[in-house]
């Protein structure tokens, strides 16, 4: 390349680093939408910003996933937009963590919306769209939309039939049976809910009621194992007549020329035990005010406004937060109908803690484990756990001392250490300044983030208020306090899984890593090139989608491998509902996206081999077995060793797989120690110095297990054995 | 070009087991253009001594001298010397001719083409200057190698067994050509082997080490006649020299297979086997438990005694050493 | 080199076609939805399209911001300049630390080889908050250089010890004899180390581009306008909070793969036959 060229594109390479500027005097605003409601925000936007040219408007997209996270390290720091858009459920915490500002009551809004962001006199955003369930049906199979519970049963009966022959089972309904947010519909429409007023509570009769119905519909009329893509798939292949589901499904659905079926949407049906209507929740998209400013204030309520919810009715397709408009399409205006008697979820962090249970209920009950009633008794205890109140505070003087004890003694140590090898630190100069870029940069970049997180572990926090609860995390979790040692939820019961996720997958990868390789490398193999490079596409790919897809090969109806196993003979497999299976198929996916890597780095190992050996055992009279035993594994030994030490540690953390396709099912028996983790940090209350206090755990694990490989390598491992006087140094 | 001397050097290494000492005080004057060859078993610490006149290595005790000045602390770069090492260390991303002129074109010196083109013409190597190591054959990279060590004209020449991964054609012929190059260009030869033929073939001095100490150090015929101690005689000479201690009382006899005469003479011996080397042959004597070999040649040949036979034998010359010590008797 | 029987070559041709045919099922399934019209998630037996179109691949890739650029191919470059910047990143850093780790002994040198291998275990549920705070404190937030930066510190450990288990298997002559002839430490390493190292440092500066290549969380929180997403930004917008756009997310998830698998077969003989020892050894 010539120097000219290579100026030309170092110089485009460092315009692209350098920072995207955004003009201060923009009203910035962060959301998720996608497809026709992000087009139709835009266009608003554009609008505002062709009338307010002092005062333009931006709308930037930002990744549902990481939408919660951005904006709780953003605004804080005041790195955050004006304006954001997310569900209000999020209010209470995030109002409390000064994250969002009150804002007047929008006039017209939808009593649902008002309900749900009312804070006495003020709001806590603006209301722009509500969504909550509804019916689906396919009109050809079911005309009339069922007027309650029994109309509902009695139609989907009508259309269930088992598999017979080639025809794939039909389903009367498809509904997520055990979603906490799927079955709150029935909770209240039994006359229960999942609080009685104070706190969270289960297990009261109308519950018990509500899931008996729920159950019963479960095990007659409703497609097993549904969620999501699968749903959505299921009723528009025409496989489910009814299917109950948000208007997110609109957007999914194909259009009848396109093959799809011809369906219409209507609120649920009415209880007939207690003639109220099924309440799904309410989930409000509220605009909430992230920064205070005159501008951002008359954005947000232009933007809850008239025009504005026009608009994103008619062409963002949105049902809105909004009275009086008007829907071209009539499943917008059944969704707005159906909000009519949906109940506003609530807004508190405590409310947020009954997903969990609940959904464990509905599975443990699924499973056929246990009955109704026994499920939610077990749901209120495990409610009780995560809700329990929060460690008490230690005096921070006694540790505090400690720590600079330790911290002095420490240096004292070091300083010593340094003072008496100064003679070769000094002729060994130049080695720390070539170790000291890299070095500053790990220490800067990783170290110090790292230490820093080490300390949240001695604190109780959700990210505002800070107590100094010292080594009660700790104890908490190793001694499994508030949960038996047998519980999924034991440090130790995860372990053990952890263990036998780790060594089962290292086995997998070695020796599919292993055979693939001594099968490619035989020189007279055709097409080598073509097999090598498609046998690493796993590598290649993201996981995060490669992931989900082997979760759906997984399904027990739509899935490849029971469509595989039914072809020779084999009944359908609940894959999530076992230990054993849940475990295999993680195995099976985690064995896929591992393997590359140790074919890898063994084609190189091989490489590197002199086939003579191989020869002269073979004129030893050595077989195939006996050759790969003793002539090319311990030579492979040396060069797998490390690649094997890593891929423990990284299989260890190994958290999209498990956190994607068991998802930690049966009961959170899959889980390891870092899905364990995650949880407690983002899906159990926020529980940061809890899952600190789990991520020290498991790292102080792997120092323990690199100590023990260290060992037994002889040092080898961490970069050949030093000689014996560093060690004091 | 410069004389190397070394006064009193020691070298520890670290082991796992703590220091070991690899090089015990060594004295020795190597004087201006000599060929000296450091030869001893192996571990025996010659290689070390080479690599502290290189620089390689840091000396823990006494010094080195180049040319009378002392470089124990002169980096390698700055001691003008250079080394032919045993597996070559050719750059192998570099054709031969920027392995032969990398020195010189670090040093930016104008004529590096030219010397170049010289030392490959008096190598033979011109045809090959554009080739990569890995094109050339073991005997021609061992050249290009010691054409990269001559191209700089270094003070000290220091050659680490450059020859023990060639076939043993082409050992005695780039033994000759070594000669006739240190002949042609006169530069002090520092050469480290353990193999004694290539010691007392290509040596002006030959040096014999052990255990970290000098045995002995003369010339080779010195060294091959009056060796110092048991050790120097037993490690000089093909095929070695046989050590009888039940001869005579109050000292080891030594004796080398053409100082044994077989047919007459006062001591008798069993024949064990016997070695036809064509033109001549070996006769493996045992005398009271004790082995040692008889050369035979011109028209003893004809006769050579029976495996399992008894027979004479007397001894033309002997050396004595002291039981005990192992040095050498008068 | 002997042919084996014919029966043995049959065998091996076989296994790997079973191999092959089970590795590439997902990867069917993922070409199958995306072509197949509408959006389609994953959910029968075969990986069989429904119908070919390529209105998902067209919408991945004519994207096109606010401001009417083309939005995908800013991304794409995006996505390029940030991982080819982590690879030569890291490799660089790793390059002379891993040189003096194999080759001089120091005070601390057990420590810092321990320290890589820490790292490996560090936690990232424990380190990400803390990371934001220190990049907003460097005034690094929103800019690609910041994540440049966190990825190429990252894979420096990693990479470090990758290159140190190369540079050991260089024999120690060649530095000798580069220092014999007059280089210091720092010629030796860029004329005579470096150039024999690139298998090496290619293979390790790949795993740093990929690395950068599929990160996403991070670069999420720390890149706000799309115009500087990179490409698993990119990706993950067409997740949402009720399901995905399948269609769309499985075109992009190809266009993201296809140059890290060019990557790979470009790589091919530095990754698995640049390591032939003779001609370094000679």
């Amino acid at each position: 390349m010539s120097a000219a060229r290579l100026g030309r594109c170092l110089s485009i390479g460092i315009a692209l680093l350098a920072p995207v500027r955004v003009d201060a005097a923009d009203v910035t605003l962060w959301h998720a939408w996608r497809g026709e409601e992000r087009a139709a925000l835009e266009t608003l936007a554009a609008r505002w910003t062709a009338a307010h040219p002092d005062a333009p408007l931006r709308a930037t997209f930002v990744p549902y996933d990481a939408l919660a996270g951005k904006i709780e390290a953003a605004v804080p720091r005041g790195n955050g937009p004006d304006l954001f858009v997310y569900a209000h459920e999020k209010a209470g915490t995030w109002a409390a963590r000064g994250l969002t500002l009150p804002v007047a009551p929008t006039p017209g809004a939808l009593p649902v919306a008002a309900a749900a962001l009312a804070d006495g006199e003020r709001a806590r955003g603006w209301p722009l769209a509500a969504k909550a369930l509804a019916l689906y049906r396919d009109r050809a199979r079911v005309p009339d939309a069922p007027a309650d519970t029994d109309a509902l049963r009695t139609a989907a009966r009508r259309w269930t039939r088992p598999a017979s022959g080639t025809a794939p089972a039909q389903w009367g309904l498809a509904m997520e049976t055990t979603s906490a947010y799927a079955v709150a519909p029935w909770l209240h429409g039994f006359g229960g809910g999942v609080s009685d007023g104070a706190r969270l509570r289960f297990r009261r009769p109308e519950n018990v009621a509500a899931l008996g119905f729920v159950h019963a519909l479960a095990r007659e009329v409703v497609a097993p194992e549904l969620s999501g893509a699968m749903l959505v798939r299921s009723f528009d292949d025409g496989r489910a007549a009814m299917a109950i589901s948000g208007p997110w499904m609109l957007g999914e659905l194909r259009a009848r020329d396109a093959g799809g079926v011809d369906w219409a949407v209507s609120p649920l049906p009415v209880v007939r035990a207690t003639g109220r209507p099924a309440a799904p929740w309410a989930t409000v998209e509220t605009l909430f005010l992230a920064r205070e400013g005159p501008d951002a204030r008359a954005v947000g309520a232009w933007l809850a406004g008239e025009e504005s919810a026009a608009w994103r009715a008619r062409a963002g397709r949105q049902v809105v937060a909004r009275q009086g408009v008007g829907y071209d399409d009539p499943a917008l205006a059944a969704f707005s109908a159906a909000l009519e008697h949906a109940v506003p979820m609530p807004v508190d962090a405590v409310f947020a803690l009954h997903w969990e249970p609940l959904a464990r209920a509905l599975r443990r009950l699924s499973r056929g484990d246990a009955g109704p009633e026994a499920v939610l008794a077990q749901a209120d205890t495990d409610v009780a756990v995560l809700a329990r109140p929060p460690p008490a505070p230690v005096a921070p003087a006694p540790w505090l001392a400690g720590t600079a004890l330790l911290a002095a003694a420490g240096l004292a140590y070091g300083a010593r250490g340094a003072w008496r090898a100064r003679s070769e630190m000094a002729r060994a100069a130049h080695a720390y300044a070539w170790m000291a870029p890299a070095l500053a940069g790990v220490g800067l970049l990783v170290v110090l983030p790292f230490l820093v997180g080490a300390a949240v572990a001695f604190f109780e926090t959700d990210g505002t208020s800070w107590t100094f609860v010292g080594a009660t995390h700790f104890l908490d979790i190793l001694l499994a306090r508030d949960w038996g040692l047998a519980s999924p939820l034991s440090l130790w019961r995860t372990l053990a899984v952890t263990l036998l996720w780790t060594a089962a997958n290292l086995v997998l990868h070695v020796v599919l890593g292993v055979a693939l390789a001594l099968l490619l490398r035989e020189p007279w193999v055709r097409l080598r090139g073509v097999f090598r490079a498609l046998l690493v596409l796993p590598w290649a790919i993201p996981s995060y989608l490669t992931a989900m897809v082997w979760k759906g090969l997984f399904h027990r109806e739509m899935g490849a491998v029971n469509a595989i196993l039914a072809a020779f003979g084999v009944p359908a497999v609940g894959w999530f509902d076992r230990f054993a299976t849940a475990f295999a198929a993680n195995l099976a996916t985690n064995a896929w996206l591992g393997f590359p890597f140790m074919m890898v780095t063994t084609l190189g190992a091989l490489q590197a081999m002199p086939r003579e050996l191989e020869e002269a055992a073979v004129l030893d009279g050595a077989t195939g077995a006996q050759r790969l035993r003793h002539v090319i594994l311990p030579q492979l030994a040396p060069a797998l060793l490390p690649a094997i030490v890593l891929g423990s540690v990284w299989t260890f953390n190994a958290f999209n797989v498990i956190y994607l396709v068991s998802g930690g099912e049966p009961d959170g028996t899959t889980d390891i120690l870092v899905s364990q983790a995650y949880r407690w940090a983002f899906s159990r209350g926020h529980r940061y110095g809890y899952a600190a206090a789990y991520g020290m755990l498991i790292f102080g694990m792997l120092v323990l297990y690199g100590r023990g490989v260290g060992r037994l390598l002889g040092g080898g491992v961490a970069g050949g054995a030093p000689p014996a006087r560093e060690d004091k140094a | 070009m410069a004389d190397v001397d070394f006064v009193a050097l020691a070298k520890c290494h670290d082991g796992p087991r703590g220091p070991v000492e690899v090089l015990r005080g060594i004295d020795l004057h190597v004087p201006d253009g000599a060929f000296v060859v450091l030869v001893g078993p192996s571990g025996c610490g010659k290689s070390t001594l080479l690599r502290c006149v290189a620089g390689l290595e840091t000396p823990s005790g006494g010094e080195v001298r180049i040319g009378g000045v002392r470089v124990n602390d002169v980096p390698p770069a700055a001691r003008d010397v250079a080394m032919v090492f045993q597996g070559y260390a050719l750059y192998p991303h570099m054709t031969v001719r920027e392995n032969m002129g990398f020195a010189l074109r670090l040093r930016k010196d104008p004529d590096t083409d030219a010397r170049v083109e010289e030392v490959a013409r008096m190598l033979g190597l011109t045809g090959l200057l554009d080739r990569l190591p890995r094109q050339l054959s073991g005997g021609q990279r061992q050249r290009v190698a010691m054409g990269r060590a001559i191209v700089r004209r270094p003070r000290v020449f220091l050659f680490d067994e450059p020859l023990s991964n060639l076939d043993a054609a082409l050992r005695t012929q780039v033994r000759a050509e070594l000669r006739r190059l240190h002949a042609q260009l006169g530069v002090t030869t520092l050469y480290v082997t353990h193999d004694q033929v290539e010691a007392m073939t290509l040596a002006d001095r030959i040096v014999v080490l052990q255990g970290g100490t000098v045995q002995q150090e003369g010339t080779p015929q010195e060294v091959y006649d009056a060796p110092a101690n048991r050790f120097v005689a037993g490690f000089v000479g093909t095929p070695g020299m046989a050590f009888l201690a039940r001869l005579e009382p109050g000292a080891v006899v030594g004796v080398r297979p053409h100082a044994v005469v077989l047919g007459r003479g006062p001591h008798r011996g069993t024949v064990r086997f016997v070695e036809r080397l064509g033109a001549e042959a070996l006769v493996h004597l045992e005398r009271e438990g004790e082995a040692l070999a008889a050369r035979v040649d011109g028209p003893g040949l004809a006769s050579l005694p029976e495996v399992g036979a008894e027979v004479s034998f007397g001894l033309d010359a002997v050396h004595r050493f002291d039981p005990a010590t192992g040095a050498r008797q008068a | 080199m002997r042919t084996p029987p014919r029966w043995n070559v049959a065998l091996v041709h076989l296994m790997l076609v079973i191999a092959t045919a089970v590795t590439l099922f997902p990867v069917l399934w993922i070409l199958a939805m995306a072509v197949s019209p509408g959006s389609v998630g994953p959910g029968s037996a075969l990986p069989v399209p429904q119908g070919v179109s390529w209105e998902h691949l067209r919408a991945v890739v004519g994207t096109r911001g606010a401001d009417g650029a083309w939005l995908f191919g800013r991304q794409l470059a995006n996505s390029l300049v940030v991982s080819v910047a982590t690879a030569v990143l890291g490799t660089t850093l790793a390059a002379t630390s891993g040189w003096a780790l194999s080759r001089w002994t120091f005070p601390g040198r057990g420590g810092i080889a321990g320290l890589i291998v820490l790292t490996q275990a560090f936690p990232a549920v424990v380190m990400a908050v803390p990371l934001y705070l220190l990049l907003d404190a460097l005034g690094l937030l929103d800019s690609r250089t910041g994540l440049v930066l966190v990825y190429g510190t990252t894979a420096v450990p990693f990479s470090t010890w990758n290159l140190k288990g190369w540079f050991d298997t260089l024999p120690r002559e060649l530095d000798e004899a580069a220092m014999l002839d007059g280089a210091g430490r720092w010629t030796t390493f860029w004329r005579v180390i470096l150039p024999i190292s690139r298998p090496a440092l290619a293979v390790t500066g790949l795993f740093s581009f990929l690395g950068a290549w599929n990160e996403f969380v991070l670069a999420a929180t720390l890149l706000g306008d799309e115009r500087a997403w990179t490409l698993p930004v990119v990706l993950q917008g067409h997740v949402g909070e009720h399901g995905a756009n399948w269609g769309e997310f499985s075109a992009g998830a190809i266009l993201v793969s296809v140059p890290v698998v060019a990557l790979f077969f470009l790589l091919q003989k530095q990754l698995v036959e640049g390591l032939a020892a003779g001609s370094v050894k000679g």
